[in-house]
């Protein structure tokens, strides 16, 4: 009869071994290992295209940022100068009688730089896609590392170890960037309202 | 009109560092600076004078969790309001965030108001 495993890590470690050898043997028998070196080339490509989209969303954030920033700069003025036209008209004598319209359309224009204003806010509040896309890309970034990782130790290791602490795993990230798909989880808010109850709930 | 706070934003993407300091003026703190992760932040933090601190949470070198402990830890800091501005939207995160001493609590995407709404209270609770 045999004797009683003392180390049960190391027995599974050792099957672990046994299996990966036998995995990497089918791949070489069915012919998967040259679609493997494929897959594995084609994951730096798939990188630099994610941070190729990174970088061009960054760029058209940014640019928009710019450009709200100027059109902020001369909706002010414009409402600016309006102000004092409606101010100068109001005290000329007898103005508003004669011509009622020339104060209207001062006015208009101040309401309207206003609503713009506001308008250009939430543009510039809107190019928070790139940051929430860019955290989701990096995300994927780094989890494409890590497959491509461990694809070519698959591919270069003709036998594994099966030493405890020598095989890479896919260790999940701590922090977990914006939420993709809320649908069924009760883990996560997806609103600042949910925010405010939890922290209320609990006293903050 | 501004009010003489010191805001400090802390945030990896510049996008983001931008659109907060550009609505915190619209609001009426002019006043802001900004660093790109937890390390430089407190960094900045120990050699400058500031009444406020804005942060992110999901940065490389330190991020906002570990950024609000060294803060809370330092004597000359742990009087700042740390407002969290994020898109980690788990629960546990948000516990852990209130429980770690930050003031409040902001998932992304949010609005002008939202912002607004969270500095009044906490600059009414801070007496600032």
């Amino acid at each position: 009869m045999n004797q009683p495993d003392t180390n049960p890590a190391g027995e599974i470690f050792k099957k672990l071994g046994g299996i990966t050898r036998q995995l990497h043997d089918a791949l070489n028998k069915l012919g998967y290992t040259p679609k493997l070196q494929g897959a594995v080339q084609e994951l730096p490509d798939a990188r630099s295209r994610l941070q190729y989209i990174a970088r061009l969303t960054g760029e058209a954030a940014e640019k928009v940022l710019n450009l709200v920033d100027e059109a902020k700069a001369d909706q002010m003025e414009m409402a600016r100068q309006a102000r004092e036209l409606d101010d100068t008209l109001a005290r000329v004598p007898g103005l508003n009688a004669a011509m009622p319209e020339l104060r209207q359309m001062a006015q208009a224009i101040i309401q309207a730089s206003e609503r713009n204003d506001v308008r250009l806010t939430e543009i510039m509040l809107a190019q928070d896609f790139h940051d929430l896309t860019g955290q989701v890309v990096a995300r994927v970034v780094q989890v494409a590392a890590t497959i491509e990782e461990q694809l070519l130790a698959l591919l270069l290791e003709s036998a594994p170890t099966g030493k405890p602490g020598q095989d890479h795993v896919l260790a999940a990230a701590s922090l977990q960037g914006p939420v993709v798909e809320s649908e069924g989880r009760t883990d996560v808010v997806t609103n600042q309202a949910q925010v405010d109850d939890l922290l209320a709930s609990l006293g903050f | 009109m501004s009010t003489p706070l010191r805001f400090l934003i802390v945030d990896d993407f510049s996008t983001m560092r931008r659109i907060v300091r550009n609505l915190l003026k619209e609001i009426g703190y002019a006043d802001a600076d900004e660093a790109e992760d937890g390390a430089i932040a407190l960094n900045k933090l120990r050699n400058g004078s500031f009444n406020f601190v804005v942060t992110d949470i999901n940065m490389p070198n330190m991020n906002g969790f570990d950024l609000l402990t060294e803060i809370k830890k330092d004597e000359k800091l742990k009087h700042l309001p740390v407002l969290m501005v994020t898109a980690e939207a788990r629960k546990e995160d948000i516990v852990l965030a209130a429980q770690g001493g930050a003031a409040g609590y902001i998932v992304k995407p949010f609005t002008k108001a939202t912002l607004e709404e969270k500095l009044a209270n906490i600059i009414k609770k801070s007496g600032l």
